[in-house]
């Protein structure tokens, strides 16, 4: 019987699982695994290429993002960032590769994927004809989350935006665009938060800010990952790295293993500008320093 | 572990719910659209008996028609895209196809506003009363020549990127539709114009909607310009989403 028993259990592991039951929020699902799916991985990117025409963005690019982790994505201008990121996001599919959220392949099982993700766009926007109590109505209905209006009145305290409830968002300053934007991205509290720049055109207040709540985010069991130009933001919030450079990844580790690896690159140590090795002096020397388009 | 996916059903309500606010908060569009025929029907007051009243209200509603697929449809759609308004739904976990169904929906209901204020301002300004089945094939007609110059909106943002060009090109496609539309099936630019505005979109639209008001009236020609119209919001619609790319960069 016990033999029959884990042969079952041992099937159901293997196997697509696919439960679906109906409820009055939306419909909710058993995550599908899909083997190999190691469930401490909550993104798996494998071999992703990418192609615009004739010009590969991507080249065979993997990396993971542990259960909880905040991970950054680094790389010059160009280098293939934001392609990699949309194609996690679902909203590029890759030439080959495989991209599992959660359990579920974007490409595959994409509503699943996105229900699982909270994404922050480098360049979006909301209908302008819409408040911040609006856009946060829409988007917390359409990810199946129901929202009382003191729930809301919370959100909104929380953001410090209770008084521009009914604001356009074009009316708000960047870094209130950028929390109502943060906002919308976790309100469903998704196993995975991607942000593409996310603190680009920010005072240092706001961004300060901005990394308190991503540090909150992750204690919470959400895991991040982010794009940015900011090495000084990719060492404080980071708990690991990838940097990629002409759509490959170069090098991936955490900020400082990656810092006490190639302190003594010669191309890292000519990039050094005050003697101490530093993540910027670490990346310049692995991207060169020539000036990308 | 599971994973909350929300009803399609719910998710095509709330995105139709908030483009409804946005095209309310839009109503100086809206009132631009309804503008045009109801001008049209207060100036041609004195040649209704000449021209025939289901004529008049075919060519009111086919002007507003035009307005809304594309004024209306083509430039908030084009607009949208460039802000990123799209990609933003894109990434959430509601079917693509529902974030368009949404906006048709709402052009839709705009399709049968226009029809009834024409139907409302002939009635009370020019005294044009048509039978019940008129006013029913009338709404039908409204329905199908609406789908097609949603489909023409549709290709024209299939085809241009930029929101700025969709503009301009999208007023320069209504001018020329009204101006050479109207003058051509009078005649004015000739019997070879006319011929052709006759098969036009316009012209097989405007042809539609004057014949199902008059039941009676309807012949071979009518159906042919029924399946020229419907020909038509294939063909453009097919074009619209083969061309349509969900981000202007």
């Amino acid at each position: 019987m016990e033999t029959i028993q884990n042969l079952f259990l041992q099937i159901l592991k293997n196997q697509k699982v696919n439960t679906v039951e109906t409820t009055a929020a939306g419909i909710t699902s058993t995550q599908i695994s899909e083997p190999p799916y190691d469930e401490a991985l909550v993104l798996q990117v494998a071999n992703v290429t990418i192609f615009y025409g004739s010009f590969q963005a991507v080249r065979d690019v993997s990396f993971e993002v542990k259960g909880g982790e905040i991970f950054g994505l680094l790389g010059p201008n160009g280098a293939g960032k934001t392609s990699t990121l949309s194609a996690v996001e679902g909203l590029l599919k890759p030439k080959s590769g495989t991209i599992v959220v959660s359990g579920f392949n974007i490409n595959k099982k994409p509503l699943q994927a996105r229900a699982n993700m909270g994404v922050q766009l480098q360049a979006t926007s909301f209908q302008p004809e819409l408040n911040v109590k609006e856009i946060i109505q829409l988007f917390a209905s359409i990810y199946g989350v129901s929202l009382t209006t003191e729930k809301l009145h919370t959100i909104l305290k929380d953001i410090k935006l209770d008084e521009a409830a009914n604001k356009r968002y074009g009316q708000l300053s960047g870094g209130q665009q950028q929390r109502v934007s943060l906002v919308i991205a976790t309100i469903h509290n998704p196993k995975l938060v991607l942000l593409d720049e996310p603190t680009t055109g920010l005072d240092p207040q706001s961004r300060r800010q901005l990394w308190e709540r991503l540090e909150n985010l992750r204690d919470n069991g959400s895991s991040i990952l982010l794009t940015t130009h900011s090495m000084e933001e990719a060492e404080a919030v980071c708990d690991r790295i990838a940097i990629i450079d002409h759509g490959q990844v170069i090098a991936i580790d955490t900020p400082q293993a990656l810092i006490e690896k190639h302190k003594n690159d010669p191309e890292v140590i000519r990039a050094s500008r005050k003697g101490k090795i530093t993540l910027e002096d670490v990346f310049i020397g692995l991207t060169g320093r020539t000036v990308r388009a | 572990m599971q994973t909350i996916i929300p009803n399609t059903g719910t998710a095509l309500a709330t995105l139709f719910r908030y483009d409804l606010v946005t095209q309310w908060r839009n109503r100086r569009s809206v009132l631009l659209v309804l503008l045009v025929p109801v001008i049209i029907l207060i100036s041609w007051k004195g040649i209704i008996d000449k021209m025939g009243g289901a004529y008049v209200l075919a060519t009111c509603i086919t002007i507003g028609l035009t307005a809304i697929g594309l004024m209306g449809y083509s430039i908030s759609i084009a607009r949208d895209r460039d802000k990123g308004v799209f990609q933003r739904l894109r990434v959430a976990p509601v079917p693509t196809w529902s974030i368009m169904m949404s906006r048709l929906l709402v052009q839709l209901g705009m399709i049968l506003l226009t029809t009834t204020v024409v139907f409302v301002v002939g009635y009370k300004v020019d005294s044009i009363l048509l039978s019940p089945l008129g006013y029913a094939l009338g709404y039908l007609a409204a329905l199908a020549g609406g789908a097609m110059y949603l489909g023409l909106g549709q290709m024209i943002v299939g085809l241009l990127k930029n929101a700025e060009t969709v503009n301009s090109a999208t007023r320069l496609v209504y001018f020329v539709f009204i101006m050479v539309g109207m003058f051509g099936e009078m005649g004015i630019l000739g019997n070879q114009f006319k011929t052709a505005v006759h098969w036009s979109p316009y012209g097989t639209v405007n042809r539609i909607l004057a014949a199902s008001m008059q039941p009676a009236t309807w012949n071979s020609t009518a159906s042919l310009a029924l399946l020229a119209t419907l020909g038509y919001a294939v063909v453009f619609s097919f074009l619209g989403i083969k061309w349509f790319k969900w981000n202007s960069r």
